[in-house]
């Protein structure tokens, strides 16, 4: 499996687009948290500062550090929207499988740019949110035996089956199995 | 990380969106994703390329022919561009030097550099008669003159390699090569400074008008050139910013390829934006790039103005815009890729589904003509193989097919080509050719029109060159003839393979209705999403059926390649990767 080890990424998140709140646009100060959604380990949660120019098309341009415990498989991205009078107003969130950037055809540290469909809190589509990851650090710590979340039922993974025969070549994803000496 | 690019698109009137800008690239004349949906009409004015490299070609010979009895050759080159039709246009000729044998030509022939072209250089060398050294050059008559001898060559061979240049043997105009050496002619290419010069631009406004009822405009900027004909071609625009009226627009880069020199006026119009399409002009002003230096460094600002209605007169408006930034900065350009070691890897993946009509019938897409007439299947494969032949080292090219039914008797939805079991490459564009007409009597035809697989193998191999490097782009040529069967897994692949370094380029054949295709040709500003909410990084689709009518000399097909070279310029800038280190000369 991808996640039998524990990564460190670089998360930019870069700019959002046509975020609104009850449909309508939001006027400023939009601003990002990243995590990684494990239920065992505390998630590490990091935030860019709030874009006070930028309104429903906000430009951050923040790199933020996501610790990404073995066996997480998703990183959640929320964007939110912060308001002196009314409180931090969740605009939406996404939930980036793991898979889109580790695993995939790539290098393991290789630089992926990343967009992603932000969905309200009632589910509904609400913007877009871009960024980019880059794994920087792989440990070699034990992978946690906790399970996963089970993700909102709007969102669907799916990994690419290839069922056709090539005869061919197949792509192998190295498996890297924990250190049994360790705990 | 700052990208430029231009969004104008060829050929007809489409009122289609802008092209899809590339995301963590600033303002870069990207649009709002799916803010804009048929935001402008852009045109191109007749034969006139939006993007081309100007380029400068100095000629020297050595071992030429002496004619002369009592000195030697006073010798003279001449460069031609050998048309479709065969015929020659002469671009230009050098100097005569007197008395050499070994010519260094001073005087360089200029010429545009056109990626979606094969572009046929022809150079003559003649010896001119003494009793013509002091008459200018151009008024000579060849006829009168004494041929030294011929070469020919296709501008990319020069202008990919590392060293600029290429060296030819001379020959007889009959192509009697080796009756006698004629010498040799060296030509090297060098691209003007303007290919890598560019601007990058931040634009305010001030006291815009409000153009909305119940809330304020929506302004965004519009660049256009002026050209000679006396319209302008718009160039590039800025995104839209919400309810401002003094708003402060993201960095715009402009590289002089797009507008021309420094004292080339353009038109910078402001519009408010409105979904309907219809964008209501705030105002417009013309000022070159070198007024908006000026503008910058004494921090003054430029009225719009706008036509008044009534009586035709420009009304001058209090809006006025200034130049809050002005970076003028050196970028790599295409040819500084490529000509580093960076390189263009051609894949075609051709349509063996049943609605081409069985290859023995005469209206069958796949017919073979005995007469040699091409079918279009061979068409597109020539017609871009034989451009990006030139930026691939090795001439190995990737060759698939799908929706066929193969020797084991399944149907396959991406099998190699050549019928081998372990490779899928060939050798050169007659390698693919060969490759097609053999499968054409080995695979039987069956469906149905599936790209899924073909694309995530595309975007297996461009993923897995990246683990060597990073200097291989690729680009998957589909011709199909049909409507895609799985258009929600055909755009799960294509958002997957969107962050990589491949292009795809799709050519509609026959009479199909392919209005659902252009839907994945993101032209439109509607980011691909997925099934899974990931959105397409860029838009690396482009879609043309080979039927429709092209103005200009070139293809359809060909039309496809002219964005060729901003999607890969748009990749290595968005990451930062600069060309290798050049070796000395």
């Amino acid at each position: 499996m991808a996640n039998a080890r524990n990564r460190s990424l670089e998360v930019t998140i870069i700019s959002g687009e046509d975020l609104r709140i009850n449909g309508r646009p939001i006027k400023n100060n939009a601003f990002v948290t990243v995590k990684a959604e494990s239920r065992c380990s505390p998630s590490s949660h990091e935030s860019t500062k709030p874009d006070a120019r930028g309104d429903s098309y906000p430009y951050w341009d923040e790199k933020l550090h996501v610790e990404l415990p073995a066996g997480s498989p998703y990183v959640v991205v929320e964007a939110h929207r912060r308001s002196s009078s009314a409180g931090d107003k969740l605009v939406g969130m996404a939930w980036i499988p793991v898979s889109d950037f580790v695993g995939d055809y790539t290098p393991e540290n290789h630089l992926h740019f990343l967009s992603y469909r932000l969905r309200d809190a009632k589910g509904l589509r609400n913007g877009i949110i871009n960024i980019s990851v880059r794994v920087v650090t792989s440990s070699h710590k034990g992978a946690s035996s906790c399970s996963s979340p089970l993700p909102p039922p709007v969102l669907e993974s799916r990994m690419p089956v290839d069922r056709e025969k090539h005869g061919g070549t197949v792509t192998g994803v190295p498996v890297w199995f924990p250190n049994q000496w360790k705990s | 990380m700052g990208s430029c690019f231009s969004d104008v698109r060829g050929g007809q009137q489409a009122v289609g969106g802008t092209r899809q800008g590339p995301i963590g690239g600033g303002g870069g004349g990207g649009n709002n994703g799916g803010h804009n949906d048929a935001v402008d009409h852009f045109f191109r004015a007749r034969g006139q390329p939006a993007l081309f490299s100007q380029i400068e070609l100095s000629l020297s010979a050595s071992k030429l022919r002496d004619l002369d009895i009592m000195s030697k050759s006073d010798p003279m080159a001449v460069v031609y561009l050998r048309k479709t039709d065969g015929k020659l246009e002469e671009l230009g000729r050098t100097e005569v030097i007197s008395n050499s044998l070994d010519p260094a030509w001073i005087e360089k022939i200029s010429l545009a550099y056109q990626f979606e072209t094969v572009q046929h250089l022809i150079f003559h060398v003649y010896d001119v008669d003494t009793k013509y050294h002091n008459l200018p050059v151009k008024t000579l008559k060849l006829k009168d003159q004494d041929f030294l001898g011929e070469a020919s060559c296709v501008l990319s061979e020069i202008v990919t390699k590392q060293s600029r240049s290429l060296t030819l043997s001379l020959h007889n105009k009959n192509l009697q090569v080796g009756l006698r050496n004629l010498g040799t002619l060296t030509i090297h290419a060098e691209e003007s400074v303007a290919s890598r010069t560019a601007v990058e631009i931040t634009f305010r406004c001030s006291h815009l008008e409000n153009k909305d009822i119940f809330s304020k405009s929506d302004p965004f900027l519009r660049i256009s050139r002026v050209v000679e004909s006396g319209g302008s071609l718009p160039i590039c625009k800025t995104e839209v910013i919400n309810n401002n009226l003094n708003p402060t627009w993201r960095p715009l880069c402009l590289s002089m390829q797009q507008f021309g020199s420094k004292e080339n006026p353009l038109v910078i119009e402001c519009f408010d934006f409105n979904t309907s399409g219809n964008h209501a002009l705030i105002g417009k002003l013309q000022k070159s790039i070198a007024d908006l230096e000026k503008l910058h460094k004494e921090r003054n600002g430029a009225n719009f103005t706008i036509t008044a209605s009534h009586h035709g007169h420009e009304k001058v408006l209090r809006s006025q815009l200034f130049v809050d930034q002005f970076l003028e900065k050196q970028q790599y350009s295409f040819l500084d890729y490529i000509s580093s070691g960076f390189e263009l890897n051609f894949m075609v993946a051709v349509d063996f589904t049943a609605s081409n009509g069985n290859p023995r019938n005469p209206d069958s897409l796949h017919y073979m003509d005995p007469s040699g007439r091409y079918n279009p299947y061979q068409q597109a494969i020539m017609e871009v193989g034989e451009v990006i032949q030139f930026y691939d080292s090795d001439r190995r090219f990737t060759a698939w097919g799908f929706g066929g039914r193969t020797y084991d008797g399944t149907v396959s939805h991406c099998f190699n080509l050549n019928g081998s079991q372990d490779g899928y490459e060939v050798e050169g564009v007659e390698g693919i050719m060969a490759a097609y007409a053999g499968a054409l009597h080995n695979v039987s035809l069956a469906g149905p029109t599936l790209f899924g697989q073909v694309i995530n193998r595309a975007a297996q191999v461009a993923g897995h060159s990246l683990s060597h490097n990073h200097s291989k782009y690729y680009v998957l040529l589909i011709i199909t003839d049909g409507v895609l069967t799985d258009q929600q897994e055909t755009i799960d692949a294509l958002v997957r393979a969107s962050d990589l370094p491949l292009s795809i380029l799709i050519v509609g054949v026959g009479g199909a209705d392919f209005t659902q295709m252009e839907k994945l040709d993101a032209d439109n500003g509607i980011r691909l999403e997925s099934s899974t909410g990931r959105v397409a990084t860029r838009d690396i689709v482009q879609f043309v059926p080979m039927r429709e009518v092209h103005r200009g000399s070139i293809s359809v097909v060909q039309a496809l390649l002219e964005e060729l070279p901003g999607q890969f310029l748009t990749y290595m800038r968005a990451r930062d990767i600069k060309p290798r280190a050049q070796m000395p000369l």
